[in-house]
């Protein structure tokens, strides 16, 4: 008997069209499947067709496609009541168990040909034309077959036994669309779990699960071996695979087989017993009523309709349980504040935005999809539609208000979202409320990405008159959307929505980035606007339902004042779409990627050949810097003089504009004349023929004049380093001598494409020119520097320099820097509205050095961490002049920036800090490690390892840089804190070397050639430098390091003095030999030179 | 006041099946009796006055309203009761009267109460009013229809198989309002049940596979066929002999035992007795003659 309810299902699941839809969307959402979810990650070494990475593949595509599983088997039972045929059904003398059991088999196989699309996607996925034969390995079906098997197969069980009882209890089509979706709840709660083997069992994709497994093996055991179906994936399956039993047999208990659907109607119908009891008042008169066509009229219209949708979809069981989750969700995953190592940062508004909309987001886009659908399929679902038809409404209010009704379900649950969020923000003690903030984050940044999205979905739940093909179009519009991307569809003008919004900063708020996102969204929104009009169009109204009638039908609706109305809409969208274009592509120059990539290619094929040529350095830098934030502009004026320190004549000067097509370099001149020998002006490269040649030891005076203009608004702007509030320029943005290297491109498979070799990194460290480079490059060794800044009056400019000037003219202020001690070639120009705080330091063993003046220029209301950064730096400044060297300067600033860049860096005298890391940061003494004191004295360490002495440009020079002032900001650390902190932070460092070595095992060099490998030249140096300690002492350290800064200091160092060339890692390691033990020499040299020392013995040596 | 004039109305579904066939009716003020059977294109013809499907060619105009192409403006003038409607289960009757009047554009909130109330007092709703609708009886439910349809003061009033699943009580109940609405009021009432239309219609035409077999008035009609109808009891294993010999129109069961209605210039003797003609008859014979012709 199973069996002919089996062949039924059967039967009658091949008829549908939908079943081969699902195969369809399956087959090809596979084919990019691994594409799709590692899309931007960084896979190091291992292979894109390795067994671990297709399980994983296969495992994330099943969990999305769980709603198709959920649309299979959660209406196997359904349709039956659906339908209305289950009395007719329930009489006949079938078995409960053989009705199920045929069900649920019957839909099952029919599950298991729509996901074999899935196993046949993912195979042939690998032979598509965007995959990259240096990221594949031979092609091996096994790899496929057996992850298919072992991991989705039980996936999918588990699935279908959970839809087809929950189907099968409920009886609500609503619970089939969402359930698939909501199986993500109990997965991202699983995130939360701190026990990593209870975590890998409860994972519902077992993602989790194969990380772990993952973590297990090498990169070659990954390439090779087939994922293996033991320890906790084994258990993990075998969970779920009996739960998933578990729900079959509740399920077969609790179904009731009969025709009742509960008890519930009983009830109500005791409710409608006293219906006859009173005449009806058979004389009385119907009124009349004024019925008005008018736009008042209308408008109320709308708003009663609108007010109705909104009321109904609150009345919506669903539509709770899905609040109920992302409840859950966001209590339980809470608001994440860390940053970096363990961490918080304070509270402030646009974090925990930021962390609410990325809870929430996943809960928006199912209400959004589902909802719409519901709402267009209202009438139509209970059977009211030919009396709702049959009114007067018009087509367009009628479905507007349904828009603007889940509209305001989303404003609802905006507005509950900002409520949490200052709750949370009061219950952990901020009171800095910014309710302005808030509404930008979500009114400006969110909302109208949703609404966006709802044009969409209505337009395609209209389009289609099919609810399911209608939630897939929607995903598959989403999903090509995210994905035209990456071939080459990048144009906020055809990329639907355009781009997001930058993160908020407090100094800069949106800055200029807004207007564009405006006018984009603004062009969108009116697009959007002819979507919602033609899917009122295409809408059903009465009976006709084929897409020929209804276009017939609809254009009946066009009346003359609509169709104004649509043609002036078009009007508003090409006109705005003309503005932005206009903006965009006439007024500034646009690129897309593929147009910056081959740039950057041409540039190298046409101007390699001016590499290494003779130059002369920069030695004196004198500029007048007009700042004009409001208006993003500015001019900067000044000369640069150019000594030759070779020893033959220079006959020619290469200079190179910084490429911006907003900056124009203008009247360059040099002193006794030049003539412009070639110019390549696509590259603002140009060639100069000095009349007078310049002889070894002779110095020319070059005059330039570089200005910046903003033109409109740009696409995709990335610009943020000239801003409103936080403008931030370095030595970069202005001219530079020779062709610069930085312009290549460095992804060797780009190269490839680009016919170019492969990229060489950094230079050997034999490199008879790179040796003579510092760092900072070719262009100079130690300059002069002046600057005048001239900004708005409520801002405040620093550089490098003491402050020698600052007045105000009208309403510009000016400020006048200039550097008492020459410096490297690398500083920075900085202007904002900002706070300061001043305090001193002055030498406490040598009361006759100088006192250094510290200043902290801050945002306002950025005040927590002032102290702390004071005090480093004075602790800092105590350990280094006593161990290394005195301090060269007078002044030391720490600069907050805008959160745009996160990185530290450091200049002469000068630390800029971005306002979401070191300014924010709440450090809790008693967990945390003060990372505020870490970073300060570790970029404030770089006034010597980097300023004082500077290495050569070439392998290892990270070393001398970067692990250097790990080591010293170690130090520092070890002077305030006791020794569990500073295994605390050595514990971190290893965590986070080991897990980088993982990725990239292969290419592990060792720390004396480290290149830009900062988990080796940060994470592993300092662990390294904390064994060498451990070896030998730090006084011996230390007299290691200051004999080295003693010899290669740039100013009069001992050694540097005679040579043009810079130090490298093979003089470091001299120093730290010399005081070493000749017992200890070997283990020394082996922290340096070899990679294949255990970490653990790193960190553990004694 | 406005009359209903369709002309040569013609309707084909993509499958094949000829609707409505140069369907031409006048439809004065007053009841209209639409009388076929299952399948015959009640519902479609009403559904195409109701500007909720095309027609293929032909006109419908109520005065001078253009059914076909002014569709807003006859949606203004319309009531219409569809022959199966489900109502949303978790609102009141009040809630979802005040909604769709609404959505019939009373939207002066007075004006909206009053005649909501009217209408529910009207339907003998009142009492009900605020509760669910998902609670509703047959009959209720089929009342809180036609006090939607009545919230617009319509000049056009449709009503498709409103009696179906009515217990006689409301059914006299149901018909007292409509009734009395015709007085003003083109009311077009399409029904298989013969004796609704006898006792209520002013006019009626009768259609079968789409075409028009008969029209006029009810009285009108009988008389025409007075004198031709004959009745007898038979044995049930008699009736195919008499479907040969006879024009048998009608046959149904009393007490168990089959009587059959024969249609007839003469009397035809053989124990056949003379009967009034009813309504019933004329339809039988139309629908008998109709299904003859198509043979």
């Amino acid at each position: 008997m199973w069996y002919d309810i089996f062949k039924f299902e059967i039967q009658y699941r091949i008829k549908r069209p939908d079943t081969y839809i699902f195969f369809i969307f399956i087959f090809f959402f596979s084919l990019a499947g691994v594409d799709f979810v590692f899309q931007g990650i960084d896979m190091g070494s291992v292979k894109t067709n390795a067994p671990i990475v297709i399980a994983k593949a296969m495992a994330a595509v099943t969990a999305i496609l769980m709603m198709v599983t959920s649309l299979i088997m959660g209406v196997s039972v359904l349709r039956d009541y659906q339908y209305n045929i289950e009395s007719l059904l329930f009489v006949n003398p079938i078995q409960k168990r053989d009705y199920l059991l045929g069900r649920f088999l019957g839909s099952f196989a029919v599950l298991l040909f729509v996901f074999t699309g899935l196993l046949l996607g993912f195979t042939l996925g690998e032979f598509m034309p965007w995959r990259y034969p240096e990221n594949l390995m031979p092609f091996n079906f096994l790899a496929y077959l057996q992850p298919f098997i072992i991991v989705v197969l039980p996936m999918l069980f588990f699935g279908s036994a959970l839809f087809f009882v929950s189907g099968a209890l409920s009886r609500n089509l609503m619970v089939v669309y969402t359930q698939g979706v909501l199986l993500f709840v109990p997965f991202l709660l699983t995130k939360s779990i701190k026990n990593d083997f209870l975590q890998a069992l409860l994972d519902p994709f077992s993602l989790t699960t194969l990380t772990d497994m993952n973590a297990l093996f090498t990169t070659a055991e990954r390439n090779s071996t087939l994922v293996p179906f033991t320890g906790v994936l084994l258990y993990n399956k075998l969970f779920w695979v009996f739960l998933g039993m578990l729900i079959l047999i509740v399920g077969y208990f609790k179904f009731n087989f009969s025709t009742a659907k509960n008890k519930k109607p009983k009830e109500k119908k005791i409710k409608t017993i006293h219906d006859l009891t009173t005449a009806a008042n058979e004389n009385l008169k119907i009124p009349i009523v004024l019925i008005q066509y008018n736009f008042k009229s209308q408008f109320v219209q709308l708003l009663q309709l609108t007010w109705f949708y909104f009321i109904s979809i609150c009345k919506q069981v669903s539509f709770w349980a899905i609040i109920i989750c992302a409840l859950i969700i966001i209590l339980i995953n809470s608001i994440n504040l860390n940053i970096t190592y363990d961490v918080a940062s304070y509270p402030t508004t646009y974090l925990v935005i930021k962390e609410l909309k990325e809870l929430s987001l996943y809960f928006f886009v199912i209400i959004l999809i589902f909802y719409s659908g519901e709402l267009i399929w209202k009438e139509r679902e209970i059977k009211l539609d030919l009396i709702y038809d049959a009114t007067s409404i018009s087509g367009i209010i009628s479905l507007l208000s349904k828009f603007l009704g889940l509209l305001l379900i989303y404003i609802v649950l905006i507005l509950s979202l900002i409520i949490f969020g200052i709750t949370f923000q009061t219950v952990n003690g901020w009171y800095h409320y910014e309710l302005d903030v808030y509404f930008y984050g979500f009114f400006i940044e969110f909302f109208p990405f949703l609404v966006l999205y709802t044009f969409i979905s209505f337009f395609f739940q209209a389009l289609t008159n099919n609810k399911f093909i209608g939630f897939i179009l929607v995903m598959v519009f989403v999903i090509l959307n995210t994905v035209s991307e990456f071939f080459g569809f990048e144009h906020d003008l055809y990329k639907f929505g355009g781009s997001g919004l930058d993160s908020y900063s407090d100094m800069n708020g949106y800055g200029h980035f807004l207007v564009s996102y405006f006018w984009i969204k603004a062009y969108w929104i009116v697009f959007g606007i002819l979507l919602l009009i033609l899917a009122s169009i295409l809408s059903v109204r009465g009976t006709e339902t084929s897409l020929k009638k209804r276009i017939m039908f609809g254009m009946q609706r066009l009346t003359k004042p609509m169709l104004q109305f649509v043609l002036s809409v078009l009007l508003v969208f090409t006109l705005l779409g003309s503005y932005i274009f206009y903006n965009t592509n006439i007024l500034n120059k646009y690129e897309s990627t593929n147009d910056k990539l081959e740039f950057r290619a041409d540039y190298e094929k046409t101007l390699k050949r001016f590499e290494y040529l003779p130059e002369p350095k920069i030695t004196d830098v004198k500029l007048q810097v007009e700042l004009y934030p409001k208006t993003r502009d500015y001019t900067l004026e000044g000369y640069y003089i150019l000594t030759n320190t070779l020893k033959e004549p220079i006959y020619k000067i290469y200079l190179q504009k910084p490429i911006a097509s907003e900056i124009n370099l203008e009247e360059v001149s040099f002193e006794g004349e030049a003539l412009v020998d070639k110019q390549y002006n696509q590259y603002g490269f140009y060639i100069y023929t000095l009349k007078k040649p310049l002889q070894a030891g002779e110095a020319v005076k070059m005059k330039f004049k570089q200005r910046y203009t903003t033109k409109g608004f740009k696409e995709n702007d990335s610009n943020n380093s000239v801003l409103q509030n936080g403008t931030y320029l370095t030595n970069k943005a202005l001219p530079t001598l020779g062709y610069s290297k930085e312009y290549e491109l460095g992804d060797t498979r780009i190269r490839t494409e680009f016919e170019l070799p492969p990229a060489k990194g950094m230079a050997k460290r034999n490199d008879k020119t790179e040796l003579t480079y510092s760092s900072t490059g070719g262009n100079a060794d130690l300059i002069n520097f002046e600057v005048t800044i001239g900004t708005d009056k409520n801002q405040k400019a620093i550089s490098s320099g003491t402050l020698q000037k600052r007045w105000t003219v009208g309403n510009r202020s000016y400020f006048h820097y200039k550097t008492d001690k020459p410096i490297v070639n690398q500083y920075a120009i900085i202007s904002a509205d900002y706070e300061v705080s001043k305090s001193r330091w002055s030498a406490k063993n040598d009361r006759l050095a100088t006192p250094v003046d510290l200043e902290i220029y801050y945002q306002k209301d950025h005040q927590y961490n002032l102290d702390r950064m004071t005090q480093a730096l004075k602790l800092s400044f105590d350990y280094f002049s006593t161990n290394f060297d005195s301090y060269q300067h007078r002044d030391m600033r720490i600069i907050e920036t805008p959160n745009y860049i996160e990185q530290a860096e450091s200049f002469s005298g000068a630390i800029p800090f971005s306002e979401s890391n070191e300014f924010m940061l709440n450090i809790d003494d008693q967990s945390d490690v003060d990372i505020i004191l870490y970073r300060t004295a570790h970029e404030l360490a770089h006034q010597w390892w980097g300023m004082q002495l500077q290495a050569a440009n070439v392998q290892g020079k990270n070393m001398i840089l970067e692990t250097l002032a790990q080591y010293s900001a170690l130090m520092v650390m070890k002077k305030k804190y006791p020794k569990e902190k500073i295994e605390q932070l050595l514990q971190k460092e290893q965590e986070v070397y080991m897990q980088a070595k993982k990725r990239y095992d292969k290419q592990e060099v060792p720390l004396e050639l480290v290149e830009k490998q900062d988990y080796i030249f940060n994470a592993k140096g300092i662990l390294a430098m904390s064994a060498l300690q451990n070896y030998i002492g730090e006084e011996k350290v230390n007299l290691a390091l200051k004999r080295f800064i003693r010899d290669w200091n740039n100013s009069n160092g001992k050694l540097k003095s005679k040579t043009p060339n810079y130090p490298t890692t093979k003089e470091l390691l001299t120093y730290f030999i010399e005081v070493t033990p000749v017992s200890l020499r070997h283990k020394v040299c082996s922290l340096f030179e070899n990679t294949k020392s255990n970490s653990n013995i790193i960190f553990n040596g004694k | 006041m406005n009359s209903l004039s369709i002309s040569n109305l013609s309707k084909t579904y993509s499958n094949g099946v000829n609707a409505l066939q140069n369907i031409t009716l006048d439809i004065p003020v007053g009841m209209f009796g639409l009388l076929g059977p299952n399948g015959a294109g009640k519902s479609t013809l009403m559904r195409t006055i109701a500007t909720l499907q095309e027609a293929d060619s032909g006109s419908v105009k109520l005065g001078d309203i253009d059914a076909l192409t002014q569709k807003h403006e006859l949606r203004k003038v319309l009531g219409y009761l569809p022959q199966q409607f489900g109502l949303y289960p978790k609102i009141s009757a009040e809630v979802l009267l005040h909604h769709l009047a609404v959505l019939k554009g009373i939207t002066k909130q007075k004006e909206r109460r009053e005649i909501v109330n009217a209408l529910l007092h009207k339907t003998n709703l009142y009492e009900v009013k605020n509760q669910n609708l998902s609670g509703f009886s047959g009959g209720m439910k089929q009342r809180f229809g036609i006090a939607q349809a009545l919230l617009n003061n319509p000049k056009l009033l449709i009503v498709d198989e409103p009696t179906a699943g009515l217990d006689p009580v409301e059914r006299n109940r149901f018909y007292n309002i409509l009734s009395e609405l015709s007085e003003n009021t083109v009311v077009i009432l399409s029904t298989h049940i013969v004796d609704d239309v006898k006792e209520l219609c002013t006019n009626m035409a009768i259609i079968n596979k789409g075409e028009v077999l008969l029209k006029g008035n009810p009285l009108e009609l009988i008389n025409q066929t007075e004198g031709k109808i004959y009745q007898k009891t038979i044995h049930k294993n008699e009736l195919e002999e008499y479907k040969k010999e006879y024009k048998v129109i009608a046959e149904k069961l009393f007490l168990g035992k089959p009587i059959i209605h024969v249609i007839s210039e003469n009397n035809p003797e053989n124990g056949f007795i003379s009967v009034n003609a009813g309504l019933e008859d004329v339809y039988f014979s139309q629908i008998l003659a109709s299904s003859k012709k198509k043979l």
